[in-house]
């Protein structure tokens, strides 16, 4: 009699071995499962929006570094460059300064 | 000589360039005409859609690099002539009745100006950030020193091919070789010859209105927020730049005659009072 049971739990559990490996094998848990293609699309946006934005900082980094470079050279120049050479002539002027 | 005249920035522009036609004389003449253009768009208080008007609009404002540019060069030469250059006279201007460009201004009115405007304005600058806050209630008007930095800039442009000289409505910037230029005195004109830098004119002779019988003009005193009352008709000052040429005619002109001539340092000044006298300081002296 206890043989018996014995062998019915031993088949009932191999049973339930096999149909759990079997849903396991089925369930093909090494494959990716398919992705939403807008969502591929939308990171691989994302991807590029940034290595963009990188590179557009990297301009403004340069040209911002480049005009206040530009800005303290013209300041300086502004405030401590000589007053030019001027001198009193007597030909016809090109132009001529007033009120403005 | 190869010539340019168009209209711009409320005033006559003449761009002069000393050499012979060839694509790159016209290629550098045009490029200097668009980039006074493009300055005149970013830098005019008479465009309500330009960025100076709505920085005046808006208080704080995230500029670009041209008005960040003249607003700090304004700022550094009110604290230069401790404040007789100054940027916020916007509204004691408009008080004044500059109120639209000047050629729209009614030369006479029976409208009296309005009470004086405080000047001297706070204004934070923040270069990082390319920001700019004005104090509530302040407005700039970049009008002269605009003028001259668009000169300077033209001139920039302009003498990668030759010695040039632009003539922006008076503000003259100049590069490359001697030029003769003229300067309106009490009986004639006296001419001035430089081959670098820049001269400008400031006085009340051209740009003056009548309101309610009294007479106005653009050149505003910050101390008293009207137009200045001294003894000087209009002061002319050759200096390193068409812009700084303006603010030190400015300033000597709201310091009149006598303060006048003894604060031009190495500039060549020429100052014409309003009895009619013709004074020459500075290294004219």
């Amino acid at each position: 009699m206890t043989s018996h049971v014995v062998r019915l739990y031993a088949a009932a559990g191999t049973l339930a071995a096999f149909f759990l490996a079997w849903a396991g094998i089925a369930a093909r848990p090494w494959v990716e499962p398919p992705r939403d293609p807008r969502l591929v699309a939308m990171e691989q946006r994302e991807q590029r929006l940034q290595r963009d934005a990188t590179l557009v900082q990297q301009v403004v980094d340069r040209r911002w570094a480049a005009y206040r470079a530009a800005l303290a050279q013209r300041q300086a120049a502004a405030t401590a460059a000589p007053a030019p050479p001027v001198r009193v002539v007597t030909l016809p002027p090109v132009a001529t300064t007033r009120s403005s | 000589m190869l010539r340019r005249r168009f209209q711009a920035m409320g005033t006559q522009i003449e761009l002069v360039l000393d050499t012979r036609p060839s694509a790159t004389a016209f290629r550098a003449l045009a490029a200097a005409e668009a980039d006074l253009r493009r300055l005149e768009r970013f830098l005019t208080r008479f465009d309500p859609h330009s960025e100076l008007s709505r920085l005046n609009e808006l208080g704080t404002m995230v500029v670009g690099p041209a008005l960040l540019e003249v607003v700090e060069l304004a700022l550094d030469a009110r604290q230069r002539t401790r404040g007789r250059f100054d940027p916020t006279v916007h509204n004691a201007l408009v008080g004044a009745g500059y109120n639209r460009t000047f050629a729209q201004v009614p030369r006479n009115s029976d409208a009296p100006p309005e009470a004086p405007a405080r000047c001297a304005g706070g204004i934070r600058v923040d270069g990082e950030t390319s920001t700019i806050e004005l104090e509530p209630g302040v407005r700039l008007d970049l009008g002269g020193i605009a003028k001259g930095y668009a000169a300077d800039r033209a001139a920039a442009i302009l003498a990668q091919a030759g010695p040039c000289l632009i003539d922006a409505g008076g503000d003259i910037a100049l590069r490359g070789r001697p030029w003769p230029v003229g300067v309106e005195t009490s009986d004639g004109t006296l001419t001035l010859e430089l081959s670098e830098g820049g001269l400008a004119t400031s006085g009340r002779d051209r740009r003056h209105w009548t309101r309610a019988g009294a007479e106005q003009h653009h050149l505003i005193d910050p101390a008293t927020g009207r137009p200045a009352e001294g003894d000087l008709l209009r002061v002319t000052v050759a200096a390193a730049s068409a812009a700084e040429a303006e603010v030190q005619a400015k300033t000597l002109f709201l310091a009149g005659a006598s303060a006048a001539l003894e604060e031009a340092s190495n500039d060549a000044v020429v100052l014409v009072t309003r009895d009619g006298r013709t004074l020459l300081a500075g290294a004219l002296a």
